[in-house]
């Protein structure tokens, strides 16, 4: 009876986590918020990958852009029309505020070199190696375009099918953003030797 | 940058995970390295983790209950669809059932009768008839609260004559949302409703209400 009573509440409990992402964004907008949790635990560490990727490996501004992503993708939820396609939905969310991060700490990067303190920034780096900083500096000489299409390619590891379908972007013209991006990154680590 | 720094259209082929003949051994052993230095270094990223999760919903839930004080109210008296999977229900009936047999002392209980079958009341629907006059759209459809917002669910007909797009729907007593749709993308409120009310994120959705014997107000 106690492995029969076991099976039954994990039934219950795994229920929601298996839910398709459009009954739980109707079920979301029929007033159990709760239940958002759910869509953010499902994408946080995919996103979140992708997000850190983007803000030059450090991991607090990607927590910062996904927090704001998750809540304005809360407050357009009735917006999201075609909820099978919720993934894709809150891609461009969170591809969004990336880049506004990205505009905003341009903004601000000559008054944070001199307030912040050198070790401090050092710190905040997820890879201190050469080549880790050279990888994360030649990305971001990338164009927007291509550097979203080289790290969900190499960091997510999507192929250009489920590229495609998150971007609305025709697979060969991205094949030619990651081409690109390749050779602009070997150039630079070639660098290094 | 000159064409020695720049990948082979083979190499590239190769690092896309393609099948590719005559690839140099120089340019295979370039593509090698490449490929395990950046998998070594979207290996080295780190995530944010769960701290995520407590902020986003901190910052939703009170605003939820906040901007939507009777949404439960509007939940109990709005008509719902639920979808039920038969694993579900009984691992939630034997649940219920083991719970009764662990908590109340029932004489000749042996977990094997069965409860007399039961009868569930459907609801009767009342055929509403939707219109909206657009001359120049191509296509009209209706989506609410009663097709799960499908905006695929209920093809609206025209009467080229006089632009007048119509439909019959069945109904179950209560109050229902909607909104036109007009060309699969321009969601439109019902402009002869006699109410709309703000969905809660800034939008007017039209509003109507079925009683048991027709349209109590639209």
């Amino acid at each position: 009876m106690p492995a029969l009573l076991f099976w039954s509440w994990w039934c219950l409990l795994s229920e929601m986590g298996s839910q398709s992402d459009a009954v739980l964004v109707r079920r979301i907008l029929d007033g159990q918020v709760e239940l958002f949790q759910v869509l953010v635990e499902r994408y946080r560490t995919e996103f979140g990958r992708y997000a850190t990727a983007m803000l030059g490996g450090d991991v607090d501004d990607a927590a910062d852009a996904l927090q704001e992503a998750f809540i304005r993708a809360y407050r357009s939820l009735a917006s999201c029309r075609d909820r099978e396609r919720f993934k894709a939905w809150l891609f461009r969310i969170v591809s969004n505020q990336c880049h506004n991060t990205r505009r905003a700490r341009r903004r601000h990067v000559s008054l944070d070199r001199i307030e912040e303190p050198e070790d401090s920034a050092a710190a905040r780096r997820v890879d201190d190696t050469e080549i880790g900083q050279t990888i994360e500096a030649a990305l971001n000489e990338l164009t927007g375009e291509q550097r979203e299409a080289f790290v969900l390619k190499h960091v997510e590891g999507y192929s250009y099918a489920e590229m495609a379908s998150l971007l609305d972007v025709g697979e060969d013209a991205l094949k030619m953003r990651v081409h690109r991006a390749r050779d602009e990154l070997r150039h630079k680590l070639e660098g290094l030797r | 940058m000159t064409d020695e720094k720049r990948f082979s259209p083979e190499a590239q082929r190769y690092l896309d995970g393609e099948p590719v003949d005559g690839l140099d051994q120089t340019e295979l052993a370039a593509a090698d390295l490449f490929g395990q230095v950046i998998q070594d270094y979207a290996a080295s990223l780190r995530t944010p983790g769960a701290e995520v999760d407590r902020a986003v919903m901190d910052a939703i839930v009170p605003r939820a209950r906040n901007h939507r004080p009777a949404s439960f109210w509007r939940w109990l008296v709005q008509p719902h669809l639920f979808t039920v999977r038969p694993a579900l229900v009984a691992a939630a009936a034997i649940t219920l059932v083991a719970i009764g047999a662990l908590t109340i002392d029932i004489p000749g209980f042996t977990g094997g009768e069965q409860a007399a079958g039961t009868t569930t009341d459907q609801p009767a629907t009342i055929l509403v008839r939707f219109e909206l006059r657009a001359p120049d759209a191509d296509e009209v459809t209706l989506a609410g609260s009663f097709n799960d917002w499908s905006p695929q669910g209920v093809q609206l007909v025209k009467n080229a004559a006089s632009g007048l797009w119509t439909a019959t729907v069945p109904l179950t007593p209560g109050e229902h949302q909607y909104l036109f749709v007009i060309d699969g993308s321009q969601w439109i409120p019902d402009p002869s409703a006699h109410a709309q009310v703000d969905d809660g994120f800034g939008q007017a959705n039209s509003v109507i209400v079925v009683g048991p014997r027709g349209v109590v107000r639209s």
